[in-house]
């Protein structure tokens, strides 16, 4: 499988046969999907681009070194990540635009505060399936 | 670097992940909060005045304000694996936030409301697109079907080869059983 953010970034507008689709499908021209809520670069001194712009979402943050005399944004995931959580957990947890936490984690782990244990890629690997078939047949 | 002693890394979970996709107030939330071991989380909503204009809830009652968010949840399923359930709302123009969610995802889950399958459109037109294996489930909300499940595949237009189950996103070992659908489709895939 590939996925490449180039090729992907946009949905093909293709509508599946059989049905009218209600409406306009769900588009309309004049809202800019782009827009967001907030705009990250005060947190992150003007930057928006993560230092490692690939961070998965649920990559696993862990706290290594707890550094004196970080700011307050970077200390608040140094302190969250003591027990290791994803990325996604860091930015709802301390209510942080996706984005700005994968920038401070990116910058935390290129210092060294933290480490980041991210997923094994390609994920279609059948041991990793198997283990996860087993894990979840044991949810009783 | 110094180390503080303060803190004892240990090795974090490897992370997997599925995706819970599907339109607007069919279930996705519930079905994560169904099994996860943590309180579902929301991160922030980037989009959430387009949201507000899109959401077409129409006939569907009791969800009315709509916001767009990541809710997720996560299983530990022994100390060294951890799955995340990422619950997206399937729109098409949210594309931005598709490859986050798909790139090294296991599979999906596309769940759908019966009484408005084109809801789920999007994430079954993307889903296909870039490869991801997928299972759609029809959520059983009052434990009836409304429509039978052949004329719900033609009207999908899904390949035979996807598998089409139905399922109850309040119930864990129904959605437990979601997910292993989805589990046993990818595997099937890379038997092949």
């Amino acid at each position: 499988m590939s996925l490449d953010p180039d090729s992907v970034d946009e949905p093909p507008p293709r509508e599946r046969p059989y049905l009218s689709v209600t409406g306009d499908g769900g588009r309309d021209e004049d809202v800019d999907a782009t827009v967001s809520g907030l705009r990250p670069y005060l947190l992150t001194s003007g930057r928006a681009e993560p230092v490692d712009r690939t961070l998965e979402i649920e990559a696993q943050v862990q706290t290594v070194h707890l550094g004196d005399g970080l700011s307050f944004e970077y200390r608040e995931i140094v302190e969250l990540c003591t027990v290791a959580m994803s990325v996604a957990e860091v930015a709802a947890r301390l209510k942080l635009h996706i984005g700005v936490a994968r920038v401070l984690i990116a910058d935390l782990a290129a210092q060294g505060y933290v480490i980041v244990e991210r997923p094994d890629l390609p994920a279609h690997d059948a041991n990793l399936i198997e283990r996860v078939i087993r894990g979840l047949e044991a949810i009783r | 670097m110094d180390l503080k002693p303060s803190v004892k890394p240990r090795r974090p979970p490897v992370p997997v992940k599925i995706v819970i996709a599907g339109g607007f107030g069919v279930g996705k939330t519930t079905a994560v909060s169904s099994i996860s071991e943590i309180r579902p989380l929301t991160t922030e909503a980037a989009i959430t005045s387009v949201a507000a204009q899109i959401d077409r809830t129409g006939e569907v009652p009791a969800k009315v304000a709509t916001t767009v968010a990541l809710d997720f949840g996560c299983i530990t399923l022994d100390d060294s694996l951890k799955l995340y359930l990422f619950g997206t709302p399937g729109q098409d123009r949210f594309g931005f936030m598709w490859h986050d969610l798909a790139h090294g995802a296991l599979g999906a889950l596309v769940v759908v409301d019966a009484r408005r399958i084109d809801d789920c459109f999007p994430a079954v037109d993307y889903f296909e697109k870039v490869g991801l294996p997928f299972v759609v489930a029809v959520n059983l909300f009052d434990g009836e079907l409304i429509r039978d499940l052949g004329d719900l595949r033609w009207a999908l237009a899904v390949d035979a080869g996807i598998p089409l189950i139905t399922f109850d996103a309040r119930d864990r070992i129904s959605v437990r059983d979601a997910l292993l659908a989805v589990l046993r489709h990818t595997r099937s895939r890379i038997e092949r």
